[in-house]
């Protein structure tokens, strides 16, 4: 009788956390699609034109590998988190400085999140509505949903998951009227474009870094997981060439270029006997989509911190990663250059703190032959 | 009445067993001499005026017995007949009367109507369980009507509630166990689990927080549901109560939990999940078609009850461009004339219909009825006249009025309403975001809810597919073959193959 949730006491609580392969899977998909897939179309036709699903394509290969490596990395300690096993491997102080930097990412991630979003809400819903507002809301339920247990915030994701569905029928009213037309020529941009539109379509990926925060918790064997990790990233790239496919169809080359958010602006052009106006709703479930991706950066500041200082209870983390975030959120201004600006070099060290630093730590770790005890003799 | 002393043994029995209660009571050994043992028990219960003693046998014997408890009837019955008729010499020896040489122990048996028979020159005392009991019948609960099936009703008496249970489930692992809680009400409560479906560790904790209850007084099971449950700073409800003893087996049968309290026809189940309130015995009694369908309108329910009015505040006071073309007028005429923001409007019609369900519950019913025809026609058709509140809000708000009492349970459509506030104002203040936040602080809450150690949002959250064949819709009872994970039983299948005839039927 597997039953992990009866007895309470703080002190076995890493071992009685266990959450399943579909939480898992959830938890990967929610994170990764958030604030971005209202403006991904439009970030990628302006670097790759038409052809930007090839460019999503290509990235989300890359992707794969970079995902094996992660898993890997993940397999070698199977009971610890990413901040735990970077202190492993790179010695303690050299690991603490490394995870301050890591935190520090993810804050500023997790600020850019709520900057983003609070500048839509601006723009479609809430014109006067100060801003702090907003991003005081969604921190709050940041904090609730985090604040309690990774299996909470697994079920909660989980059962939020249901509304992608609903995302995806309300882009299926957009889909009766696109033209492929407008899809073809493909390879029409020219390859170099092509590959330089990789570089939104990975970006529009971040997030599955929390794969390393999570692995620890799941019920399942390393292949299983593999293939959940490997499964909830088709499904993001399903989901986003979805998005792509209707926009572009729906659009055309040359109008998209002067649509900032094409999947809203698609929406607004129809109107229904019972609702006109979708975009209104479509927006409101997209808030739930952030606020998920918004947690789980939080979560991963949160646990950031409290393995570098050692702490027993996490809590304090997460309400002071919150606060932190909030300040950060006033760093950049409120014009639309100045939240690219912030946006773009936040997403620079995308590729530093998402791929390469775990590749080399993976590496030194398979030099310095670090992995957990016991687990060689599995 | 022969379950009395039954009871009373088992009782001794138990505290034997969990040592926990009782382990500090004063003991008391009884004296040889007559006046002394009436002395110490007329002391102890200060002389109380129903307290009678009847002096027999040229007083040298005696019998004590609170004339308010006991039933004069039984005692003739039981002590005095078969004296009369000679069988037996003397009433110590009658064969129904219990013994013991604890004064102490007479003293709660006094208390509990029995009459305490006393001997000079004899340390023993001899009891009779005499008490009178007045019980009303084992009626339909009034707010859980079914339309077909049982129409029994659990009553205010501890062992006919039991009755009840033990006649739908003839099994022994049907087990009860006895407490006693209230240091000064002594209130008598039992646990009735199955033995084998149940999970032990469940029972456990049940007994445990049973046990640190150390209040004074337990009047009803809802004393207990505040000291047993897991967060009392919840709006929603996380200990099932009802009065259908067809409810409560049904759920002991999933291995769950009932708590019976002396005096009290409500019945506690535990744990409880989200959609059980949800559940109805009328959904298991009509064909599954229409089972479904009922159960997806009550389901449909909960999100009206808390989430129109904000819906419709929303639209108003910030979102007009959702409302399609054609329905753009008739809004705006509605509302054209009315003073207050919409915010305003909704409050003052929420707080009145309120004030309208409080006053009706607590007025005798033909007054009631008045105040429902001056409370709904006349202020609800007056309000609008004046430009208080317009049409519209007056249909939302009775709507959502309406869907809050097609909860099967009172306590969830009461906290339903509760939850319409925050909401109204969330929606008022921020519009659809607003709306969107407060729903997601509430599914967040439910989700990280649990009901003695179980997830109360279950099996939607944490997600379990099969579970679903009861949650939103009511499959066919031969499909219901397992158990419910959330309260983790022991045996997950509840039938075999039920419907094998149907195959065998068509093979030969």
């Amino acid at each position: 009788m597997a039953n992990p949730s009866n007895t309470s006491g703080t002190q076995s609580q890493q071992k009685r956390q266990k959450i399943s392969l579909r939480q898992f899977f959830f938890l990967i998909v929610q994170t990764q699609i958030g604030v971005g897939v209202l403006t991904l179309p439009y970030d990628l036709q302006k670097a790759a034109g038409h052809d930007g699903w090839i460019s999503l394509l290509l990235a989300s290969l890359l992707l794969q590998i970079v995902l094996l490596f992660f898993w890997l990395l993940a397999k070698r300690f199977p009971d610890k988190d990413l901040p735990q096993y970077t202190e492993k491997i790179l010695g303690k102080w050299a690991g603490k400085v490394t995870n301050l930097f890591f935190s520090i990412y993810f804050i500023a991630v997790a600020a850019l999140v709520l900057v983003l979003y609070s500048r839509i809400l601006k723009l479609w819903i809430l014109p006067e509505t100060p801003k702090f507002v907003v991003v005081f809301l969604m921190i709050m339920a940041g904090i609730y949903m985090v604040c309690c247990s990774v299996t909470v915030m697994a079920r909660i994701y989980t059962l939020l998951s249901g509304l992608l569905v609903m995302l995806f029928i309300a882009l299926l009213y957009v889909l009766t009227e696109i033209q492929i037309v407008y899809l073809l020529p493909i390879g029409k941009a020219g390859w170099t474009n092509i590959l330089n539109g990789i570089n939104a379509g990975v970006l529009s990926f971040l997030g599955f870094i929390i794969i390393l925060f999570i692995y620890p918790f799941v019920q399942g064997n390393d292949k299983q997981k593999l293939k959940t990790i490997f499964f909830s990233h088709w499904f993001v790239l399903v989901f986003y060439l979805y998005t792509l496919f209707v926009t572009f169809g729906f659009f055309g080359p040359e109008e998209i270029k002067l649509v900032p958010s094409p999947v809203l602006y698609s929406l607004k052009a129809f109107e229904f006997s019972i609702v006109s106006r979708l975009d209104m709703f479509f927006l409101s479930i997209w808030v739930v989509s952030v606020s998920t991706s918004f947690t789980a950066y939080l979560f991963m500041a949160g646990t950031t911190f409290t393995r570098i200082l050692n702490a027993k209870s996490s809590k304090h983390f997460f309400i002071w990663s919150a606060v932190l975030i909030l300040a950060v959120t006033y760093i950049p201004g409120e014009g639309k250059e100045d939240v690219e600006k912030f946006g773009s070099m936040i997403l620079k060290f995308g590729y530093l703190f998402s791929g390469i630093l775990p590749f080399l730590l993976f590496i030194v770790a398979l030099l310095r032959r670090k992995r957990t005890q016991g687990s060689d003799t599995k | 009445m022969g379950y009395r002393r039954r009871r009373s043994e088992q009782n001794k029995n138990l505290d034997d067993l969990t040592g926990s209660t009782n382990k500090k009571e004063p003991k008391q050994p009884s004296f040889s001499k007559l006046s002394d043992n009436i002395d110490y028990l007329t002391q102890a219960l200060m002389l109380s005026s129903d307290l009678k003693v009847r002096i027999l046998q040229d007083g040298t014997a005696a019998i004590l017995f609170f004339e308010s408890l006991a039933d004069n009837e039984q005692m003739q019955e039981q002590i005095f007949n078969p004296i009369e008729q000679g069988k037996w010499g003397s009433i110590s020896e009658l064969p129904h009367g219990s013994h013991t040489e604890d004064l102490e122990e007479s003293l709660k048996n006094l208390l509990q109507g029995h009459a305490v028979f006393i001997e000079d020159g004899n340390k023993k005392l001899t009891q009779f369980s005499v008490t009178s009991v007045f019980n009303r019948s084992v009626e339909e609960p009034d707010n859980e009507k079914v339309v077909r099936g049982s129409h029994e009703g659990f009553v205010e008496n501890l062992m006919i509630n039991i009755n009840l249970i033990r006649k739908r489930i003839q099994h022994r692992d049907l087990i009860m166990r006895y407490f006693k809680v209230g240091k000064k009400t002594n209130t008598n409560i039992a646990i009735a689990y199955m033995d084998g479906i149940a999970d032990p560790k469940l029972i456990d904790e049940v007994v445990r927080r049973i046990e640190t209850v150390t209040a004074d007084e337990i009047l009803s099971p809802g004393y207990m549901e505040e000291f047993i449950e897991d967060s009392t700073f919840s709006p929603f409800p996380q200990v099932l109560s009802t009065e259908r003893p067809d409810r409560v087996v049904a759920n002991i049968m999933e291995g769950r939990v009932a708590l019976i309290a002396e005096g009290s026809p409500t019945v506690l189940i535990l744990p409880a999940t989200f959609f059980m309130f949800y559940q109805s015995p009328d959904d298991y009694n009509s064909r599954w078609f229409s089972g479904t369908f009922i159960r997806l309108i009550r389901l449909m329910s909960f999100v009206i009850a808390i989430g129109l009015p904000a819906f419709y505040i929303a639209i108003i006071a910030f979102h007009y461009e959702v409302l399609p073309f054609d329905l753009i007028i008739p809004v705006k005429s509605s509302i054209n004339d009315i003073a207050y923001p919409p915010l305003i409007e909704a409050l003052i019609m929420v707080v009145l219909l309120e004030l309208i369900r409080e006053s009706v519950l607590r007025l005798p019913a033909p007054v009631g009825q008045t105040i429902g025809i001056v409370g709904g026609l006349v202020i609800g058709d007056a309000i609008v006249r004046a430009g208080l509140v317009s049409n519209l809000m007056v249909i939302v708000v009775a709507l959502t009025a309406i869907a809050s009492y097609v909860v099967p349970s009172h306590e969830l459509s009461t906290s339903l309403r509760i939850l319409t506030f925050p909401l109204i104002i969330m929606a008022g203040t921020l519009g659809f975001v607003g709306i969107v936040f407060g729903m997601m602080f509430i599914i967040i809450h439910l989700s990280k809810l649990e009901s003695f150690g179980v997830p109360y949002f279950a099996p939607v959250s944490p997600l379990r597919l099969k579970d679903l064949k009861d949650t939103f819709v009511r499959l066919p009872l031969y499909l219901l073959n397992t158990r419910p994970k959330d309260a983790r039983p022991q045996k997950m299948k509840s039938m075999g193959k039920s419907r094998e005839w149907k195959n065998r039927g068509k093979s030969k």
